[in-house]
């Protein structure tokens, strides 16, 4: 037997590790604890912590499916891993990080923060590279692409959306319904544009290849989405 | 030097797959490179009226990989050129009589035997795209100068990318300088830009390459035209020489033109 598997009893239900190596013998492994260490465990909530390890939905499901035939529900995944994280968020679990010991919940004591934002303590991934047509990145949390989104591509963020880059694909940003986001992007050019609930299209008779791109904001103000330009520097200032 | 296993493909269809095969195997051919082209689009195969042999046919790629012939008996020689080699798809079968596992096997059998194995690929990205691109080393990238073809190549793109497979260049086909020069059409800095891939050549809107595809003989085996030199020079590319792109002239320019063109140019 490896150590490849921890469980542990946390006051939120058990946390399963999984440690490295090929999935397969390690859920095998898994499907034998969970069998004869069972009854202890039934009708737990399960966080499966998976730390830098890739999982495509797929290998979460079995991991998922695993969990029920022996009355357990999984309900979180904690990694540092985007493809994880990207692969739990579409199945509809939660996401959690892997506790780091020297963090604290508390503000910076130097920066005045006035009312923060509801969506200031949600998580973001962070995507490094082209997003191409047919490619969507769904998250619960923030987006942060540096690079280009293509026209084909969708982007679709519980929280905000911030495009290093040219976006010319769908976005969504307050996906669950939140109008307090926001979507940025170098050159904003999207297909289509949705906060929350509300949607927004490019002019039609907006001739793109004029325009020089300049990064631009947009943000929903009186029941509508408005679009605002980076502040230009003025002469002289 | 090792085979080199290419699949032209491109998402859309009629962009220009089918014509880039044949004329490139044409061009390789003619540099002595021993090139065979394969037509993976089975059930519409197009390949081989493109290249004149479709009364040449006795054995085709699914009988192959059937078992009903040896490979070598399935392989037609080309009219003009010893060293190129056609496998045809099958007519009256469909996608689903092959897997992308039967497609690296007859590739294996062919790499050693040539250099160059050039796989025409079906439109689409479902399983006769996945058979088609199975054995690849590279993939070349056929689009024509508009939003859809240059979406759906960005959508290959993608797939290709995801998986990590081989070298991706790009063929911009069928550009009419003119319509770019009035921004009716999308201008290839702009395509190179939405797409982010290297390009390969551009192959200019011609009449010699519909009347040719009509006759089955390729234009690339005579060099007269603007797209036959552009898919030689798109075989000097592949074989390493550095070739610069043409600029490219609308219609054939009076003598006056020429030279100041011709000056303009070299600057």
């Amino acid at each position: 037997m490896t150590n490849n598997i921890s469980i542990k009893g946390t006051r939120e239900g058990l946390t399963i590790t999984l440690g490295q190596g090929e999935l397969d013998p390690i859920l095998e492994e898994l499907g034998q604890r969970l069998q004869t260490q069972g009854a202890f465990f039934r009708q737990g909530q399960v966080a499966l912590q998976v730390d830098n390890r890739e999982m495509a939905e797929k290998e979460i499901g079995h991991v998922r499916e695993l969990l029920v035939a022996h009355e357990m529900l999984l309900r979180t995944v904690i990694t540092t891993n985007i493809i994880t994280q990207r692969s739990a968020d579409a199945l509809g679990l939660r996401l959690a990080e892997p506790p780091r010991p020297k963090e604290t919940a508390a503000p910076h004591p130097q920066i005045e923060t006035t009312t923060p934002r509801s969506s200031d303590q949600q998580r973001g991934v962070l995507v490094h590279h082209m997003v191409r047509s047919g490619q969507v990145i769904r998250h619960t949390g923030h987006i942060i692409v540096i690079g280009d989104v293509n026209t084909g591509a969708e982007i679709i963020a519980g929280g905000d959306v911030v495009i290093w880059g040219r976006l010319r694909g769908i976005v969504h940003a307050g996906s669950s319904g939140n109008r307090e986001a926001v979507v940025c992007a170098l050159d904003l050019s999207p297909l289509q544009l949705r906060i929350g609930d509300l949607i927004a299209r490019p002019d039609e008779d907006d001739d793109d290849q004029s325009r020089t791109p300049w990064p631009e904001i947009a943000h929903v103000q009186n029941d509508a989405i408005v679009v605002e330009p980076w502040n230009r520097p003025t002469r002289g200032t | 030097m090792p085979t080199r296993v290419i699949t032209i493909t491109s998402g859309k269809g009629g962009v220009g797959k089918t014509t880039t095969t044949a004329n490139l195997g044409v061009a390789l051919a003619t540099l002595n490179q021993r090139v065979v082209v394969i037509d993976t689009d089975i059930g519409l195969r197009n390949l081989d009226v493109v290249m004149g042999l479709q009364n040449r046919i006795i054995y085709d790629l699914v009988d192959s990989i059937e078992g009903r012939c040896r490979l070598r008996q399935a392989l037609i020689r080309d009219k003009v050129l010893s060293n190129l080699y056609l496998l045809p798809a099958a007519q009256t079968r469909d996608k689903s009589s092959i897997s992308p596992a039967d497609m690296v096997r007859v590739c294996a059998q062919l790499r050693g035997e040539c250099d160059f194995v050039l796989i025409d690929s079906p439109a689409g990205i479902d399983a006769g795209f996945r058979n088609a691109v199975a054995p690849a080393d590279e993939f070349i990238l056929v689009s024509t100068p508009d939003r859809s073809a240059v979406q759906d190549v960005d959508r290959v793109l993608g797939i290709i990318e995801t998986e990590g497979r081989g070298t991706t260049s790009l063929v911009i086909n069928r550009l009419r300088a003119d319509l770019v020069k009035r921004n009716d059409m999308l201008d290839p800095a702009e395509i190179l830009e939405m797409l982010a891939i290297d390009l390969l050549g551009i192959v200019p809107e011609s009449e010699e390459v519909l009347v040719a595809n009509g006759h089955g003989t390729p234009v690339a085996h005579e060099q007269r035209c603007a797209a036959a030199r552009a898919y030689h020079q798109i075989a000097h590319r592949l074989l390493g020489e550095r070739v610069p792109h043409e600029p490219l002239l609308t219609r054939q320019p009076t003598l006056l033109e020429r030279l100041l063109f011709w000056k303009r140019a070299e600057r």
